[in-house]
């Protein structure tokens, strides 16, 4: 557009002004905010824009930008966006703007803690936009290592006791501790990021073209048995990061011990890097390899969806809870992913972003109850309703969402999902998905219920707690608005996402499954 | 002949110039001022290093056996810039033995870059072995150097033996060579490993041993965790990457150049060669306290990961191979000094003493952070691309088991690299002051950290170089690269 590298400008404003805050904002807290709030609005705007401007009756990629990195190699600095990732851009952005508010009362190492965060958005928007595979490698790393030191230094140790058989040598590993959860979360993002470089590696070396463009790499037509293999590889690596069951326990340890902002980002954003890496990547590169092990891919997200939410039903730490929502509701992306119809596949980007925003504003939330009620034993408060009556309304809107009410961004995600489920070549996928959801009603409304509307706890610690202040109402406002725009006017993003899955649900192979007379 | 500047051997005269200066300096004044004769040294490095861009390519010497090809050039700015960052970051030693005989520990010094870069050019078995003799024995004076330390002398003791052990092997190997071909020349070896003689399987399986022990690949490894430890840690810098680098480059020479098809014989044997030196670097590296130890082993993981590149046998492997060398000097140099400045301020070269060092000394944390993942293999560092260029040259060569493992075990390294960052960044500092960091070595760790951000954020100019390094290895008629 115009010339303007808006791209470019989106994903580097976040490390632009991550190195002013390095070296030019030392021991000035309010100028690190402030530049730290520059740097995310301008991404916003710049997504913003990018988003509005995205022209849908000319499907595709738009706004390249290219630029020769290593030409001997066949490397570019290639990006562009369609449709499914200026959405989720968009999402990254409202959630970052969102958690630079969130993460305003962060008083120790501040200065360290927010150049760290945008480093990390900076590596999010990197992977939504690069259209090069070995950059697209090279940001999802960068989204991947900050985690460490933001978890390690910033994060808080839960109350998690070992109990069972390996209790005693779980304990031993400082399982609870926030070194713990960090060391397991980055390692088992690294261990999949491992698969992911072999599978890109593999694709190269196949494709025998020495161009690492997505673009150039969809026109290829590989091997079906390097595209099983390779599928696999990227199921396997970037599925850690969605969360699939088994690979997901470094989620809710993870999301439990992480400090608020980081909370939000990672399981907000970084877990749709997973679900867009396997969409972008696995089914867009690789549709006989899709094909192959669809039913394996909506299998394991049925059970991530009902045994997500089971495990967030046996928890007494409410961040814990929130996280392993978090496990159930990608389970919800996947399914939508393995439909392998367009309307099952913009149900799942649909449910990346409105699962982004709602999650976002769960961890928000807790970490304002936290903050004001020091505590997240869900049983011992009660009745916080009385008291702060903002976060206990969002806290509201953000668990109606999440149980799929209509009129909330949650209703139209999964009830496109189920949709897409039901029409596919195993429609009895659509029973563990509505399973999942009365389960999350189950889980949602009785945190709700015990933390806001039920009676005073006793405890005198819960006697006088402030509502949100400041710059936290912005974050609130600022998610719960778009959680409930989205949810009444889906067209916003339907459209847009239809761009992007339409000609990619088209390469893939047609499957045989119920027709509803719905799906074109 | 005329004399002129790109003639080959001039760098060396240059050196051994500089050698004979340092000697005479040493013996006239008594006691030599360790300033003059450090500063000296560095400025010779340094020239010499402006002379190798004078060099003229494909210039030869002593009918041929000693060639300055691309490769030749490339490695020797290598070794001497090396030398030179080195020598900077001992300039502010302060140990009595330094103090006292700094003339000898130059001279030693320039004796064993002065073999590396004869070693870069020769092109007949003898002149090698020689050359790499004239490098490697003042290595084991050098280990020894601190002399009053109890570990040193049996550091040295111990990497003498096995040095000379290899040393042993390594002749054994190149009589049968010899033998065979007739000829001391490296031309000849193609030809006779074509014929499939066994003769010539065994003196080059001999050779590949000798040498596996000079780059401390598995199982030839042993000796360095116990040399890095005791020695000086500047040498170490130094010790860690340029002898490493001198024995890939015999590797090449020997193994890769002209060699053509015949070559693929050595692909499964450099590959397990690869495999296991890398998990047993990263496995060992683990359950290390003391950071030196740590840096070692994962010194022999990256060995590994450079034999991956050698295993692909292809223009770009060798290519990557250097990639991957220039990268790990300055990662590997770079963390070495930061262990120098720490190991100075807290008398202990444990990695408990880097215990919050983020909060006393914010940018020395972050220069050894930024060290650790490019060690890691961390975007927008060095060695990111490094790591990622050799998995692409062997992934060329359909090695996906081998590129499969290395990933994996890149995790392992980055588990403890990240316990070393976990102890500067998360836990509480035990003192509170400021690390005092000399001039010098502030900025040869500044010096390293541009190296490793620069190759980070913009590899061409580095890949170009490498692979124009690399071509003159394939130049060769009978080569055949993928």
């Amino acid at each position: 557009m115009n010339g303007i590298p808006l791209l470019s400008i989106m994903t580097w404003a976040p490390f632009v002004s991550a190195i002013i805050i390095m070296f030019c904002a030392r021991h000035r807290p309010l100028l690190v905010r402030l530049t730290a709030l520059a740097g995310a609005s301008v991404s916003l705007v710049a997504s913003l824009i990018v988003y509005v401007a995205y022209d849908k009756t000319m499907a595709g990629f738009q706004f390249h930008e290219q630029l020769a990195l290593v030409p001997s190699l066949g490397i570019n600095y290639l990006l562009a966006i369609d449709g499914m990732s200026a959405l989720l851009a968009l999402l990254t952005s409202i959630i970052i703007f969102a958690g630079v508010f969130a993460s305003w009362t962060v008083k120790e190492r501040g200065q360290e803690f927010y150049a760290l965060l945008l480093l990390l958005v900076t590596g999010v928007y990197g992977v939504f936009v690069s259209l090069d595979l070995f950059v697209f490698f090279l940001f999802y790393e960068i989204a991947v290592l900050p985690m460490y030191l933001l978890i390690g230094i910033w994060g808080s140790s839960g109350f998690v006791k070992p109990q069972g058989i390996f209790g005693k040598a779980m304990g031993r590993t400082g399982v609870g501790t926030k070194e713990y959860a960090a060391m397991k979360l980055t390692l088992y993002l690294l261990f999949g990021s491992a698969f992911i470089l072999v599978g890109i590696l593999a694709l190269y070396a196949e494709a025998g073209s020495h161009s690492f463009s997505i673009i150039a790499l969809q026109q290829v037509q590989f091997d079906p048995t390097v595209q099983k293999w390779v599928f696999l590889a990227f199921y396997i690596g970037f599925g850690i990061l969605a969360g699939i069951w088994p690979l997901h326990t470094w989620s809710p340890d993870g999301h439990a011990s992480a400090p608020t902002a980081v909370s939000m980002l990672h399981a907000g954003v970084l877990m749709k890097l997973g679900a867009y890496g396997v969409v972008r990547l696995g089914m867009g590169m690789l549709p006989d390899g899709m094909a192959y092990w669809a039913f394996l891919v909506g299998t394991i997200a049925c059970i991530n969806i009902v045994y997500g939410a089971l495990s967030a039903m046996a928890q007494t730490d409410l961040k814990y809870v929130i996280a392993y929502s978090s496990v159930s509701h990608m389970g919800v992306v996947m399914l939508g992913a393995a439909t392998m119809n367009v309307v099952g596949l913009n149900g799942a980007v649909f449910q990346m972003f409105a699962h982004g925003i709602m999650t976002g504003l769960f961890f928000a939330l807790v970490g304002l109850v936290y903050e004001k009620a020091h505590s997240r034993a869900i049983f011992s408060m009660g009745g916080f309703g009385t008291m702060m009556p903002g976060i206990a309304t969002a806290f509201t809107i953000a668990g109606l969402s999440s149980l799929g009410l209509p009129a909330t961004a949650g209703f139209i995600a999964e009830f496109m999902t189920f949709l897409g489920a039901w029409s596919s070549a195993h429609p009895w996928w659509l029973f563990p998905g509505v399973i999942g959801a009365f389960l999350t009603a189950v889980y949602v409304l009785r945190v709700t219920k015990q933390i806001f509307w039920s009676t005073q706890s006793p405890d005198p610690h819960f006697a006088h707690l402030p509502d949100a202040q400041g710059p936290e109402w912005a974050a609130l406002g600022i998610l719960t608005a778009t959680l409930v725009i989205f949810g009444v006017a889906p067209w916003i993003a339907v459209g847009t996402i239809d761009t992007a899955t339409t000609p990619l649900i088209a390469t893939l192979p047609k499957v045989a499954g119920a027709s509803l007379g719905l799906l074109r | 002949m005329t004399f002129d500047i790109g003639m080959p051997m001039i760098p060396e005269a240059a050196l051994f110039g500089l050698m004979v200066l340092v000697l005479l300096i040493g013996l006239i004044q008594r006691p030599a001022s360790p300033a003059l004769i450090g500063w000296l040294t560095f400025i010779g490095f340094a020239g010499t290093f402006g002379l190798t861009f004078f060099a003229r390519e494909g210039a030869t010497l002593f009918s041929g056996s000693f060639a300055n090809d691309s490769l030749a050039i490339f490695s020797k700015k290598l070794f001497v810039a090396s030398a030179a960052l080195s020598v900077l970051g001992s300039l502010t030693l302060r140990q009595g033995s330094f103090q006292r005989r700094a003339a000898e520990y130059h001279f030693v010094l320039i004796a064993s870059v002065l073999g590396m870069l004869v070693l870069a050019s020769a092109r007949e078995l003898i002149l090698l072995f020689v050359s790499f003799e004239l490098m490697s024995i003042p290595l084991y004076v050098l280990t020894g150097f601190v002399k009053r330390q109890d570990a040193a002398p049996e550091a040295a003791l111990k990497f003498f033996l096995v040095g000379t052990a290899s040393s042993a092997v390594i002749v054994y190997g190149i009589s049968f060579i010899i033998g065979v071909t007739g000829s001391t020349d490296l031309a000849a070896i193609p030809t006779a490993l074509v014929s499939n003689d066994p003769m010539m399987l065994l003196g080059m399986t001999l050779l590949l041993a000798g040498l596996g022990f000079k780059i401390a690949a598995f199982p030839f490894h042993m000796w360095a965790p116990d040399t890095y430890e005791a020695a000086s840690t500047p040498f170490v810098a130094w010790l860690a990457v340029a002898p490493k680098a001198a024995g890939f480059i015999a590797i090449i020479r020997l193994y890769v150049e002209g060699v053509g098809a015949a070559t693929l014989v050595w692909m499964p044997v450099v590959a397990a060669v690869a495999g296991m030196t890398i998990i047993t670097g990263n496995l060992m590296a683990i359950p290390q306290h003391n950071i030196k130890r740590l840096l070692a082993y994962s010194g022999i993981a990256h060995i590994g990961y450079m034999l991956v590149g050698l295993a692909a046998l292809s223009a770009n492997g060798i290519a990557m191979v250097l990639f991957y060398l220039v990268a790990y000097l300055f990662g590997n140099m770079g963390a070495f000094f930061v262990v120098e400045a720490v190991a100075r301020s807290e008398n202990s070269e444990e990695i408990d003493a880097f215990k919050g060092l983020a909060q006393r000394s914010p940018l020395l944390a972050l220069a050894m952070l930024v060290f650790l993942l490019s060690l890691g293999g961390i975007p927008f560092v060095a060695g990111f691309w490094a790591k990622l260029y050799v998995f692409l040259a062997a992934i060329d060569r359909g090695m996906y088991g081998l590129v499969f493992l290395g990933a994996v075990l890149t995790v392992v390294a980055l588990y403890y690299y990240l316990l070393v960052a976990r102890r500067m960044y998360i836990e509480a500092p035990v003192r509170t002051e400021r690390v005092q960091v000399p001039t010098l070595l502030g900025v040869v760790i500044f010096i390293c950290i541009l190296g490793v951000v620069g190759m980070g954020a913009w590899p061409r100019p580095w890949v170009d170089a490498t692979q124009h390094a690399a071509a003159s290895v394939f130049a060769a008629p009978s080569a055949s690269t993928k």
